[in-house]
């Protein structure tokens, strides 16, 4: 049992590798900004477990650190799919709108278990950490919208990196809300399937930075056309008019 | 409670797109490549569309017609413009899953050509996606005769995207992908589009 909570950190070394393997850090620097933390946060949280209070302080230091850059990776993606197709104001404005719904549908959310959390900084993390996974739910939702509507490729990195989030925090958020239904009943379950759902979502990712994502800009001398396929390409423009 | 109820309905909302991906990554519906282009293109008249986005055109209209014959004439080329915009969602759609299947080939020319063609037929799907919209519910609600509410010229914009001028930008990315076609399949497609 024991081994299964080590599974994500050794998913995310192997990712990391093969963020830097495709050089996906210039197309995704803040996702891979977010990896790296990620092994460092496991692995000063392995060193510190035997000692309880700076257990505690690490855990919490970093889950706040998780979320921060959970937001930065999910602004990353919504950018870089949203902002080749428009530039109109009120797509500039979807992020904050869901950024702010967020927080306060996850404000709604803990009031009522304000009381059970040690202090007033626990509980600012934990509504942040909720908020951070509706906006992964619903970032992951509208791009999966998207892709019948649009007609966008869904086998690219930006959609990648929605999916895992989106599966991690669906499942992160079935969890709280089960246990907070249910009690401490499930808590064993829970925490599991969370582990599961994040070695999963590492998974994910690790299939889709795979394949290498063609560069966006290829060099002048791929671009130049023949003289005879220029006359065509004239030919063609002049009978469309 | 209406929270609780939010965070059931966006876990369901996650599910759901979950399950979508999982379709979309074990589903191999065949690719579309260059025989399943031409002959699934409706033909756009650009010139028309203009005519119907013209505001000199419907001030005339405006000016010459009682209330009861404007509102139907501009029912009528409500309609037009629809089935139009209609032709273009599809057209682009079309090329769309056409440069999504293009941007995996070997030859790095034609990944760029599918790639700039996917980008206009990406901006065209979405001006046609949103004028769809607003044109349906114009019409389901009945458009004010003489307001400034439903009028024609506004349509030529939308999302920050001027939609004949996108369309227009779609072909001649199409001619350039298309190039290496037989004349007559390139007669077609410049037809066609």
């Amino acid at each position: 049992m024991f081994v299964l909570w080590y599974i994500p950190l050794c998913l995310l070394v192997v990712l990391a590798f093969v963020l830097v393997h495709q050089r996906a850090y210039r197309s995704c620097p803040w996702f891979f900004a977010y990896v790296v933390f990620g092994v460092a946060a496991d692995i000063a949280r392995f060193a510190v477990q035997k000692h309880r209070s700076a257990y505690f302080a690490t855990y919490w230091i970093t889950d706040a650190g998780y979320a921060v850059l959970g937001v930065l990776v999910m602004y990353e993606v919504f950018r870089t799919v949203l902002r080749p197709i428009t530039r109109a104001w009120w797509v500039r404005l979807a992020f904050p709108a869901i950024l702010l719904g967020s927080i306060g549908l996850s404000v709604a959310r803990n009031q009522a278990s304000a009381a059970q959390l040690g202090g007033r900084l626990m509980l600012c993390i934990v509504v942040v950490e909720t908020a951070v996974r509706f906006v992964q739910v619903l970032i992951f939702a509208g791009l999966v919208t998207l892709v019948p509507i649009l007609g966008l490729r869904w086998r690219q990195y930006s959609f990648g990196v929605a999916t895992g989030f989106g599966l991690y925090s669906t499942v992160a958020l079935l969890a709280t809300t089960k246990f907070s239904d249910f009690g401490t009943r499930f808590t064993f379950l829970w925490s599991v399937m969370s582990v599961v759902a994040y070695s999963l979502a590492v998974l994910i990712w690790i299939w889709f930075f795979s394949v290498p994502q063609k560069a966006e800009t290829p060099g002048p001398m791929d671009s130049a056309p023949s003289p005879g396929e220029l006359e065509r390409y004239k030919d063609v423009l002049r009978r469309m008019r | 409670m209406i929270a609780i109820f939010l965070t059931w309905l966006i876990v369901a909302v996650g599910a759901l797109s979950c399950i979508y991906m999982l379709f979309c990554a074990w589903s191999r519906f065949p690719r579309r490549d260059f025989d399943d282009v031409v002959h699934f293109l409706y033909p756009v008249d650009l010139a028309l569309a203009e005519s119907l986005l013209d505001p000199a055109a419907e001030f005339e209209f405006r000016w010459k017609l009682s209330r009861q014959e404007f509102r139907q004439a501009q029912r009528k080329r409500m309609r037009l413009y629809l089935e139009l915009v209609r032709r273009m969602s599809h057209n682009s759609k079309v090329l769309v899953e056409f440069g999504n299947a293009e941007a995996n080939c070997h030859d790095p020319r034609s990944v760029e050509l599918a790639r700039a063609l996917q980008q206009k037929a990406v901006e065209v799907r979405f001006y046609s996606v949103l004028t769809l919209v607003k044109l349906s519910v114009w019409m389901w609600f009945a458009p004010n005769d003489h307001g400034h509410s439903a009028t024609m010229p506004r349509l030529r914009k939308a999302g920050d995207l001027d939609g004949l001028q996108s369309y227009h930008a779609l072909k001649v990315a199409a001619a350039a992908a298309f190039l290496h076609l037989g004349p007559g399949e390139l007669e077609m497609l410049t037809q066609n589009l």
